[in-house]
């Protein structure tokens, strides 16, 4: 549905886009990851039609999307990062527009208006004016304008920031309606979870580039480091294979499986591991790949405390 | 020229006009009220000027309607800078509507409530303050629709050129008011200094009260108004030039004052 070649892009002197390559099909979910700044609203603005780029290509439906823009557009549903609502109009009356917009009869329009309403849990609200909605359901109304069309591809751009925990899981349940109707969804985030939730394929643009393109589970087992550190109250013995790192006892390299690891580090301590006041695992997530991709050391990772293995 | 989408767009246009209508009133409610008190004044003025059964309503009124309709130029500028401020702008600028279909979608609904703005207070300047026209009620609409198209493209080129909503609205409302005053919207252009009267012709308010007041005074037709039509022709092909010329859709506008 969607393919990017070559996307180049640079403002002034600062080169954001090295080269983009990106493919989403149909029915595909692709959580699209980055540091702040890397240029993921900026390709995404590229693919949606909003800028031009320096080089490269986009299409859209086998169709070059700068050439025969309006018929890409009418395949597009954008909702940008930034929150975009009519606020004096109604719930409906922002619906109703784009629906008409994107070329939706009155009759259509008006059925699309109130089955979008109830996915997005805005039906009670639709007569009344968008600037009373609370936050949570201004950003519902705001993805739910991008998909009151049914578009067969959607850019997302964060679209549960700010939003509360029943909202985003509302935006999250509507996501993965519209790639099991056929959609392809390219989706920024930073909240990982969501795109484990979705089970999103992931795209990490890194560096002006896509640095890894896979589906979840193989970026998780590919750079997903798993860790396990011994934490002593006392004095940190020594053990062949593992360095003293502070209070703790970390393996030289990385394990596979950090459970064991630390179950046969026990075991070769034996008498010597009675200082120990616990046992830090770290599991492979998706978190753990993107910063190994992203090459962001030092930052704390989830940690799961399993003092039953102390005790 | 006039899309579906324009159509569309115009329609919501229309509705945020309506869900916030007090500048619209403001210039239908103003003009009139000024008239109740400076009718005395416009009549002194006229008969002195010459016109000896003048009651002050053939000036007063179409200076009036003429100034206030200035404030729409600023109106303009609103419509464009609030999508930006609202985060509404790139959304339209995704769907399939084309930048024509926006700009001529956002203008219409605008160009229809100055166009009737005008003519309330005509109407209202009849029924209050005894304005009548001698000539033809045409060439009167023609003037006035061809004027209300000069300011909502003078608007629309502020809102090309200008990067914020700040600055479009001061220079919409300065420049307004000053070709408003200078083209004769206050006083008639002949009692103004001869600076003032020659530098009048640059205003588009001078040709278009120059035509209303032979239209009103003199009997005068569509036929012999062509000269300030043809002038404010020119006015609409200038504006819409540098308005098309400068406008990016991509550009970053400040719509928050």
């Amino acid at each position: 549905m969607l393919e990017i070649r070559d996307l180049t892009k640079a403002y002034g002197d600062h080169r954001v886009l090295l080269g983009v390559d990106l493919d989403v099909g149909a029915g595909e979910i692709v959580g699209l990851l980055g540091p702040n700044g890397a240029g993921k609203t900026t390709l995404i603005s590229i693919a949606a039609g909003l800028r031009r780029p320096d080089r490269g290509s986009v299409r859209i439906a086998g169709r070059d999307a700068m050439r025969h823009r309006p018929l890409t557009a009418r395949l597009i549903g954008l909702a940008p990062q930034d929150l975009g609502i009519y606020p004096t109009l109604t719930v409906r009356q922002n619906l109703m527009f784009f629906a008409r917009l994107a070329g939706l009869g009155p009759s259509v329009a008006r059925r699309q208006v109130d089955s979008t309403a109830e996915a997005f849990d805005l039906a009670d609200r639709l007569n009344h004016r968008a600037e009373t909605l609370s936050g949570g359901q201004k950003r519902r109304l705001h993805t739910a304008m991008a998909v009151i069309h049914r578009p067969k591809l959607v850019f997302l751009d964060e679209p549960t920031v700010g939003a509360d925990v029943a909202s985003r899981a509302g935006i999250l349940d509507v996501v993965r309606q519209l790639a099991a109707e056929g959609a392809a969804v390219v989706y920024t985030t930073h909240y990982l979870t969501e795109l484990e939730q979705l089970g999103a394929a992931i795209a990490v643009l890194h560096a002006g580039r896509i640095a890894v393109r896979a589906p979840l589970p193989e970026v998780i087992a590919r750079f997903g480091a798993a860790g396990v550190a011994l934490r002593f109250a006392g004095e940190v013995p020594h053990l062949p294979g593992w360095r003293v790192d502070g209070a703790r006892l970390v393996p030289e390299e990385t394990v596979a499986d950090p459970v064991a690891a630390a179950a046969q580090a026990l075991a070769a301590l034996g008498a010597r591991a009675g200082g120990l006041a616990g046992v830090e695992i770290v599991r492979p997530s998706l978190e753990s790949a993107y910063l190994a991709i992203t090459g962001q050391p030092g930052v704390a990772q989830t940690e799961e405390v399993v003092d039953a293995l102390a005790a | 020229m006039l899309s579906r989408r324009s159509l569309v767009v115009a329609g919501t246009g229309a509705r945020l006009l309506l869900a916030d209508p007090a500048p619209i009133i403001v210039t239908i409610v103003l003009p009139v009220l000024f008239g109740a008190f400076l009718l005395p004044s416009s009549r002194a003025q006229l008969r002195q000027s010459g016109i000896a059964n003048a009651t002050g309503a053939e000036h007063l009124v179409p200076g009036l309607a003429v100034l206030f309709a200035f404030l729409g130029v600023s109106l303009v500028g609103t419509l464009f800078f609030r999508e930006h401020a609202w985060g509404t702008w790139d959304r339209l600028r995704a769907s399939s509507a084309s930048t024509a279909d926006i700009f001529v979608g956002k203008l219409l609904p605008l160009y229809a409530c100055l166009l009737a703005q005008l003519a309330v207070v005509f109407t209202a300047g009849a029924v209050m303050f005894g304005y009548r026209v001698t000539g033809s009620l045409l060439a009167l609409a023609v003037v006035l629709a061809l004027f209300v198209a000069v300011l909502v493209a003078f608007g629309a080129m502020l809102a090309a050129v200008f990067r914020t909503m700040d600055q479009a609205i001061v220079i919409g409302n300065v420049g307004g008011m000053a070709m408003a005053g200078l083209g004769g919207a206050l006083a008639p252009a002949s009692t103004l200094p001869a600076w003032a009267q020659a530098a009048a012709h640059a205003s588009p308010a001078y040709w278009t009260l120059d035509a209303i007041e032979d239209i009103t005074l003199h009997r005068a037709g569509l036929a012999d108004v062509t000269t300030p039509l043809a002038v404010l022709a020119g006015f609409l092909v200038l504006f819409s030039a540098v308005a098309v010329a400068r406008f990016r859709a991509e550009d970053t506008k400040v719509g928050t004052t």
